[in-house]
């Protein structure tokens, strides 16, 4: 009987958990260069019940939530005549270093020009190799090819490279946008040929609302059966303690 | 009542994976223990067989394929009909018909748990970037299936399966939750109706004990 609760109460973490990361999604919904949570199942270990069954006769022991991390799939480029917003289109990122110290990669291309003149995302993360805007340039002088090439007033100042790592699947979230490298992702390496930014632009989030509101229903749904197996079990319970009146 | 407190551990942990990709329901079946057969001790006349109890004597699951869904993912996988997936696992090679994949450093196709997937000659697979030919997947025919959990089947491998592999979505599971809510329902009244016997049978020996041979009685 408390194998029958155990099992649910993990069913209920697991979808506890899928609903967390789908809430996560749906806040993210107008995050710039925002990458989609991939949350799966898994069935957990079957063993052989006690008495009352005959050898080999094995229950489960519920579910449990698997991270497959994100979905790095194209969001969509959303023109903003901004000359200092760049998207990157295809796989690839920019490298950053945190104000941490630790490098990173961000899709997101919401650049600005800090006080030192120096090329930086919103959260103050700096553009690897640093790319100096020289004193005097506006941001209308300055020029961001598809290869990356920043020019400040018709001068050549540096390159915004695009690197990739070989499993997406592997980076761990930092926050702000930024990922950084595991064992699990492999170092960083440059980004396919195909990949280009596109300057006086940003890629939206890639979370499809509608799909999210559907998985926060399903989830929500599944949570409610497995609690009620719960209230079954404790029914169950209940009578039994009923044979000793 | 004992059986059916472990039909209500499968059922629960049914509905436990309403929602994992791939999964595949049990269903308990119960048989009685040995009959006895009662007779008149006096004349010896057969009255009848009485059965002592029942046991669940199997859990089968059913393997058959589920509706796939769309999830739009490059590296989500469903067979739509018959096969499963080789991993290779710590344990050897293994089975599974969830097909959430992803790569791995080495750039290999890995299950979640980072198995790498096997193709049709048991070789790890490769990606190209970010992307894996549904048709380089290789699914086989397995007898004998048996849950590991993990959404790992052990088997024996029996030649290659009839199904295909397409990429983009995931195999529903196969728990069904109006059958598994009616089926609790089911095994807790019958359960039920296990107590209600203990109950009469008691108050039959309470009967035997305080009113037989009662003077007042």
């Amino acid at each position: 009987m408390l194998e029958a609760m155990n099992s649910a109460a993990a069913g209920m973490a697991a979808q506890q958990q899928k609903l967390d990361a789908t809430a996560n999604d749906l806040a993210n919904t107008n995050t710039t260069g925002y990458k989609h949570q991939r949350v799966g199942f898994r069935d957990l270990v079957y063993e052989q019940t006690g008495r009352a069954s005959a050898q080999g006769v094995r229950t489960g022991a519920g579910s449990a939530a698997v991270d497959a991390g994100r979905a790095f799939s194209q969001g969509v480029i959303q023109r903003t005549d901004r000359m200092l917003d760049v998207a990157v289109q295809g796989e690839g990122f920019l490298r950053i270093k945190l104000p941490d110290g630790r490098e990173a990669l961000t899709r997101d291309g919401n650049l600005h020009v800090d006080g030192a003149g120096n090329l930086t995302t919103t959260s103050g993360g700096l553009v690897q190799p640093a790319i100096k805007i020289p004193d005097g340039v506006t941001e209308d002088q300055i020029v961001i090819g598809r290869d990356g090439t920043v020019t400040a007033a018709g001068r050549r100042v540096g390159r915004l490279e695009l690197v990739t790592v070989r499993a997406q699947a592997g980076l761990i979230s930092n926050g702000d946008n930024a990922f950084v490298t595991s064992a699990a992702s492999g170092a960083a390496v440059a980004a396919p040929r195909a990949t280009s930014l596109t300057q006086g632009a940003l890629e939206s989030s890639n979370v499809d609302i509608s799909q999210a509101m559907v998985e926060i229903i399903e989830s929500q749904r599944a949570f409610q059966l497995s609690s009620k197996a719960i209230a079954t079990a404790d029914e169950m319970m209940g009578i039994a303690n009923g044979v000793k009146r | 009542m004992l059986a059916e407190q472990i039909r209500q551990d499968q059922i629960a942990n049914d509905l436990a994976n309403a929602s994992t990709a791939g999964y595949k329901a049990d269903r308990t079946s119960q048989h009685t223990f040995g009959e006895l057969l009662l007779a008149n001790s006096a004349t010896g006349a057969v009255i009848g067989s009485q059965s002592t109890a029942v046991q669940v004597d199997r859990i089968v699951t059913d393997f058959s394929p589920t509706a796939a869904r769309e999830t739009g993912e490059a590296l989500d996988f469903a067979i739509s009909g018959e096969g499963f997936f080789a991993v290779q696992t710590a344990q050897g090679v293994r089975y599974t018909r969830n097909g959430q994949f992803t790569l791995d450093p080495q750039n290999r196709l890995v299950t979640a748990a980072g198995d790498p997937v096997l193709d049709s000659g048991g070789r790890p697979i490769t990606g190209t970037d970010g992307v894996v030919d549904p048709r380089r997947i290789g699914i086989v025919n397995l007898t004998n299936p048996r849950k590991e959990g993990n959404s790992l089947v052990a088997g024996t491998a029996a030649g290659a399966a009839t199904g295909a592999v397409r990429s983009g979505a995931l195999e529903g599971s196969g728990a069904n939750a109006a059958r598994s809510m009616v089926d609790m329902i089911a095994s807790m009244r019958a359960f039920e109706a296990g107590q209600k016997v203990i109950q009469t049978i008691d108050d039959t020996l309470g009967k035997a004990a305080t009113q037989v041979g009662s003077v007042n009685a």
